[in-house]
């Protein structure tokens, strides 16, 4: 992913320092983005209702039961791929079809990745032992929040730097949502790790919604 | 091969160059002296908004230490005769006590259930006091008032007030901290000093405010925990059974107490919990309700019985601020005897109006019980007090008289002690004449009374807003036009501008001086100033800012300052990042959750620090590069930099992009850093208010444990090896390097291993039989003079840390490389940094050891980091150092609270308290990092830099300017604690949370101003800058 990235270095112009500073623009456009080879189509499809809808179970009718919640997770990322989210990503000209072995080699992987990610979450703060089952659950609740665009690096060459905004977006959610942790409201939901469950829920919505757009 | 032979083989250049040299180096001391200058009259400026937020918001009171006794009575006697002796005055033997804690006054009376704000939850529920004072039948008496509390309204400060008299404030100067004994005179130490027996039971406030003079027999409760509503209640109630209700029939068995004091919690934590309407609250009314009246059945003739309230509760159940339902509480008077109380029949009804809630009913002050009491006893009445005895309690005027001449012989006595002087001529005539009136007919002795009272709370109760308001404006023009000159107006810029900076500066101190002393003495000065000295202070302010303001708008206007911000200063990411951990950082302070858990947060932002470098490395962004003024200046001496012979690949590196390998290095810092921190984090000592979410680890067993100590004896080892590869990456442990790190450094950290073993066996070890106080006296002070004095001597010489290497290949060429060229400046830099550790991990107990060693890591790490991302003149590097230096405060073992201050420490260098060296070790435990970071802050611009390079004045200009942007972070925290606190003046925890903080913001902006003004700008940079250009100058 880092190939690319090198190329674009730029100079830098020099100015003068007082008031009449000559400015220039940088941001030029990437070059050949207009037709970029893999890129996520504009659609309302991709717009992930499942996450909501769990969300609103989660708190209203399983008494924030994280377990429930990933076996509810697993499946419908696993639709939502399938019928949604496939169908928007573009590889080339054309959209491919799902391929299925790659799935469940994804869930593998997803299922893989909660360990790195459980270790930065015990970096960023989380309880060192006590409580490892929650963190390792938030964790994976964050990798399979994921899998969609887990499965899209596998499914086109790793090189493809744009879904690191997925992953971006979904660790900002769960990074934001840590602000209602230490408020001394003594609210169910301030337990650990609820707010930063729903915190990389709303992360990963906003980001499977607009990901297309940034 | 030494830095003589290379000096002298430089040094023999032309004349003409070496004129050159020394005007350039001429030029770059003065404008040094002058920056110097300017930060110290920056330093004054805001240290004088510090003063005067400080003088209105701390309201302070000298607590007089004298103690009445009953002889005080005897001159009032021999002129009265009504009483024969002083014992006699008392008309009680035995007195009980019950505070019910937030009893508001409509609880107790009864209301109209037409009434708007009638609610049978709270309304009506608790009616016994209420039923004895409205019968006629007059088998007993009983009086019952609305009792007017002083904000604020927590119990501690209630207490006080209630037992002394006074209007306790946040520092009663001359008492001890943490909320123990109380020293002044109270009625609790007049009951002890006359011989009563006092036995308490109840809120364990009372027990460490009034230990000594209780009975041992006292129980008091855990008070803290706001969610158990029935424990304190029903062991109160319990013990009263025990002490007195069942000794009710049994008149012989001999009752041992002379006072019963009981404490009740019950009420307050249901609002606390759920709030005044709630039918549980209903369920303790009720059963108070039965309580009290088993309590009134149970009294004999002799007893008085004392039913009160210390505040009321607002309609969300809490207290603590000044509004009329935390305000109003209810006292009631019974004795079984008759026509005790003087109630005047004709206008009770006017009087004792229940109408409205009470609305009109007649209030008195809390501190109106103090000297009630104590006549009702027969106790002198405490020094300090300031109540004047309820009207009612005197039968005849013969004893109203009386009651009125003790009274105001106690306020004359006090208030001639104190001498406070009121702050008009009006007023103390008003005073004067007050007191002649009531010198000659006591009837009028309340008007004086009410008259000093007031005087005495617009002292100590009142903010006084002005001032809080100067400071807060002094201090937000301080940052405005820190920002400006240090980040937003170019340094090339800024180097002009001192020379005019330091005359316009003094020429407007004097002028402004002058001009308000003369407005102050043809008018008169406001009433916040209260007299010359504050005057001056303010004045200088002004000047000050004057001074630095007509140098910046000769030549820029505020739209064009405006516009840089977002333009320049904010204009790239890395600067957004750190604009937004300032951010939040400063956003900290809008709740008492935040501010609770700071230590954990500024962890978290350094981690996220961290993992966002670890990114860039990991996956290199593609990123305009930084732009702010820095680098504009950077580009232009850097194409100097290649005239002067280095070639231009070095001197542009910065537009280079990093290399694979630099990748992988900054990769492996970045974890370095994140590691760090988190481990550091482990070390805590929780405060109060973090409860069961945080176990401490900072503990005295773990400080002295086994395998503490042996981690201690690791660092001796492991501080030098870290820092000597860090070193080893720019090849720079040489010639110096090695002495000071492995002999200084090391010998330093084992003897001070060996003072903290011994600290440890003595505290573990029971049967320990050695007396070794001199000796570790002895190496306490060996390392702190070797350390602070003869190796900052010894860097004064200017220790290098490059070598010649000749071992060349090629046997004709007559070439030689100089190893640790590239970071000759920051290479030597670090060996003060060096010898601050040195100094200041003496001081620091084992565990906070292990954090410094950390903090080591980071710091370097951070260094690391920084330049591998060229970020050198971005404000990241300041705020994430600044982050640091936070962080390690609190893994050192602090917290921003005063119980928490190590003050053992103090007694390392001495015995006893002796002036410069107690304060010393604790201001180098208590501010050790923040002295650290302020020294390192330099490194950001001197790390891997390069000589001949930068010319030294544009070198200082930068280091000026990273320097600017950790003054900039921690006044901002000031700034945010100075109007957050004064936003929660009233809020339950201001004193607990909000003011220790903005106390600690206040400590840590002087310590910082004071180490980067005198220590890194006026001390080091000069020297070092001198000191290399004097051997590498072209």
């Amino acid at each position: 992913m880092s190939g690319k990235a090198k190329k674009q270095v730029k100079k830098r112009v020099t100015f003068s320092d007082d008031n009449t500073i000559v400015r220039q623009s940088h941001r030029k456009k990437n070059i050949g983005h207009e037709h970029p080879p893999v890129y996520v189509r504009k659609s309302l499809l991709t717009i992930p209702f499942h996450l909501i809808v769990l969300l609103y179970l989660y708190i209203y009718h399983s008494d924030y039961s994280t377990e429930l919640l990933l076996l509810g997770l697993i499946p419908s990322q696993v639709f939502y791929l399938v019928l949604q989210f496939n169908k928007c990503t573009v590889y080339g000209n054309k959209i491919i079809k799902i391929n299925y072995p790659l799935v469940f080699i994804s869930l593998g992987g997803a299922l893989l990745l909660s360990v790195p990610t459980l270790i930065i979450i015990i970096l960023f703060g989380a309880p060192f032992l006590e409580h490892i089952k929650e963190s390792w659950l938030l964790a994976s609740h964050c990798c399979f929040l994921a899998y969609p665009a887990m499965y899209s690096v596998f499914n086109c060459d790793f090189k493809v730097g744009m879904w690191k905004r997925y992953y971006v977006m979904i660790v900002l959610g769960g990074w934001l949502s840590c602000v209602v942790i230490p408020l001394d409201w003594d609210r169910p939901w301030q337990a650990w790790p609820i707010p930063v469950v729903i915190g990389s829920y709303l992360g990963a919505f906003v980001g499977y919604t607009l990901g297309s757009y940034i | 091969m030494d830095e003589r032979s290379i000096k002298r083989s430089i040094l023999s250049t032309s004349a003409d160059e070496k004129r050159i040299y020394k005007s350039r180096i001429q030029k770059f001391s003065k404008s040094h002296k002058l920056y110097v200058l300017f930060f110290i009259s920056l330093a004054i400026l805001q240290f004088i908004a510090i003063a005067f937020f400080i003088k209105g918001f701390l309201l302070t009171r000298n607590v007089l230490e004298n103690v009445s006794t009953l002889n005080d009575y005897t001159s009032i006697l021999e002129s009265n005769p009504i009483f024969n002796n002083p014992s006699d005055i008392a008309k009680f033997d035995k007195t009980v006590i019950v505070v019910i804690d937030a009893l508001r006054f409509d609880f107790v009376i009864p209301v109209d259930e037409s009434n708007p704000n009638y609610n049978p939850n709270y309304h009506n529920n608790f009616k016994v006091m209420y039923d004895h004072f409205n019968e006629t039948s007059s088998a007993d008496s009983s009086l019952l008032l609305k009792f007017i509390a002083d904000p604020p309204t927590t119990t501690l400060q209630r207490l006080k007030g209630l037992t002394t008299g006074s209007l306790p404030t946040f520092i009663d100067a001359g008492s001890n901290f943490d909320g123990s004994v109380i020293e002044e005179d109270n009625l609790i130490k007049q009951m002890y000093l006359n011989n009563k027996t006092v036995y308490f039971v109840g809120d364990d406030t009372w027990d460490s405010l009034f230990h000594p003079f209780l009975s041992s027999k006292s129980q008091p409760f855990e008070s803290l925990n706001v969610w158990d509503l029935d424990t304190v209640d029903n062991g109160v109630i319990s013990y009263f059974e025990k002490e007195l209700i069942s000794k009710k029939n049994n008149q012989k068995e001999e009752k041992e107490w002379d006072v019963l004091i009981g404490h009740m919690l019950g009420m307050d934590h249901v609002g606390h919990k759920y709030g005044p309407s709630h039918f549980s609250m209903k369920d303790k009314q009720l059963q108070l309700n039965e309580f009290v009246t088993k309590v009134i059945d149970s009294l004999d003739e002799d007893t008085l019985l004392v039913v009160m309230g210390d505040h009321g509760m607002d309609h969300t159940g809490n207290h603590g601020g000044d509004s009329q339902d935390e305000l109003e509480s209810t006292l009631f008077l019974f004795s079984k005897k008759q026509q005790m109380w003087n109630l005047d029949p004709d206008n009770q009804e006017t009087l004792y109006n229940v109408n409205k809630l009470g609305k009109h009913y007649r209030q008195v002050n809390q501190i109106d019980l103090v000297p009630t009491l104590s006549l009702l006893t027969g106790l002198p009445i405490p020094f300090n007090n300031l109540g004047w005895p309820i009207k009612e309690i005197a039968k005849n005027f013969d004893e109203d008289r009386f009651y009125t001449k003790a009274i105001l012989n106690q306020l004359e006595r006090y208030t001639h002690t104190i001498g406070i002087e009121p702050p008009t001529q009006e007023k103390k005539r008003l005073l004067e004449e007050l007191w002649q009136q009531a010198q000659n007919d006591t009837t009028l002795g309340h008007d004086y009374q009410i008259e000093l009272l007031q005087l005495y709370r617009d002292l100590w109760t009142n903010f006084d807003y002005y001032s809080i308001a100067t400071g807060i404006c002094l201090l937000t023009i301080s940052v405005i036009l820190l920002v400006s000159v240090t980040n937003l107006i170019p340094s090339i810029v800024v180097n002009q501008m001192v020379s005019e900076f330091v005359p316009s500066i003094i020429i407007m101190t004097l002028i402004s001086n002058v001009c308000f002393h003369g407005v102050y003495y043809v008018f008169h000065q406001p009433l916040f100033i209260n007299n010359y000295i504050w005057g001056t202070l303010f004045a200088t302010s002004i000047g000050i800012i004057l001074g630095i303001c007509i140098p910046i708008f000769d030549r820029y206007n505020l739209k064009w300052l405006f516009t840089r911000v977002i333009q320049d200063l904010l204009s790239d990411y890395w600067s957004r990042i750190a604009a937004t951990f300032l951010i939040i950082h400063s956003l900290l302070f809008t709740s008492n959750s935040f501010t609770i858990w700071e230590d954990r947060i500024v962890g978290f932002l350094i981690i996220t620090f961290g993992m966002l470098t670890l990114y860039e490395f990991v996956f290199l962004p593609n990123r305009q590069s930084s732009n702010n003024s820095g680098l504009l200046t950077a580009t232009i001496s850097e194409n100097e930099g290649t005239t002067s012979g280095v070639n231009a690949s070095t001197a542009n590196s910065n537009s280079l992009p990093i290399t694979r390998f630099a990748r992988l290095l900054g990769g492996y810092h970045s974890i370095t850093l994140i590691i760090c921190t988190r481990l550091a984090s482990l070390i805590t000592v929780c405060r109060e208010e973090q409860g069961e979410y945080c176990v401490p680890t900072f503990t005295t067993k773990n400080n002295y444990s086994l395998w503490c100590l042996s981690l201690c004896f690791l660092i001796i080892f492991m501080i030098p090896a870290c820092i000597k590869g860090y070193y080893n990456l720019s090849s720079s442990y040489q010639a110096a390097a090695p002495i000071w790190i492995d002999v200084f450094l090391k010998g330093v950290l084992f003897v001070n291993f060996l003072y903290w073993a011994i600290t440890g066996f003595e505290n573990t070890i029971p049967e320990w039989q050695y007396d070794l106080k001199i000796f570790k006296l002895t190496i306490a002070r060996i390392v702190t003079g070797f350390s602070l004095i003869a190796s900052n001597v010894g860097w004064i010489m200017g220790p290098l840390c490059i070598k010649l290497n000749v071992h060349n290949t090629d046997v004709k060429s007559h070439q030689a490389t100089i190893l640790g060229y590239t970071n000759i400046y920051g290479s030597q830099f670090f060996l003060l940094i060096i010898n601050s550790l040195m100094s200041i991990i003496l001081f620091m107990k084992p565990l906070a050891q292990l954090s410094l060693f950390l903090m080591c890591n980071q710091t370097l790490s951070i260094l690391e980091i920084i330049d591998l991302l060229k970020l050198r003149e971005n404000i990241i590097g300041p705020v994430v150092l600044a982050l640091v230096s936070y962080q390690q405060f609190f893994t050192t073992g602090h917290q921003a609270t005063i119980p928490s201050i190590q003050w053992d420490v103090g007694f390392i260098l001495s015995d006893s308290i002796t002036f410069p060296l107690t304060h010393l070790s604790l201001a180098l435990n208590t501010f050790g990092p923040q002295i650290i970071i302020a020294l390192s802050v330099a490194l950001l611009t001197l790390w891997k830099q390069p000589p001949d390079v930068l010319k030294p004045q544009t070198l200082l200009g930068r280091i000026v300017s990273n320097c600017g942007t950790l003054i900039i972070y921690n006044t901002i925290l000031c700034l945010s604690s100075f109007i957050w606190v004064t936003y929660f003046r009233r809020h339950l925890m201001v004193w607990k949370i909000f003011c220790p903080r903005f106390l600690f913001a206040c400590a840590s902006l002087i310590v910082t101003q004071i180490v980067i003004t005198f220590g890194t700008i006026a001390f080091a940079s000069e020297r070092l800058i001198r000191n290399i250009n004097d051997i590498f100058w072209k």
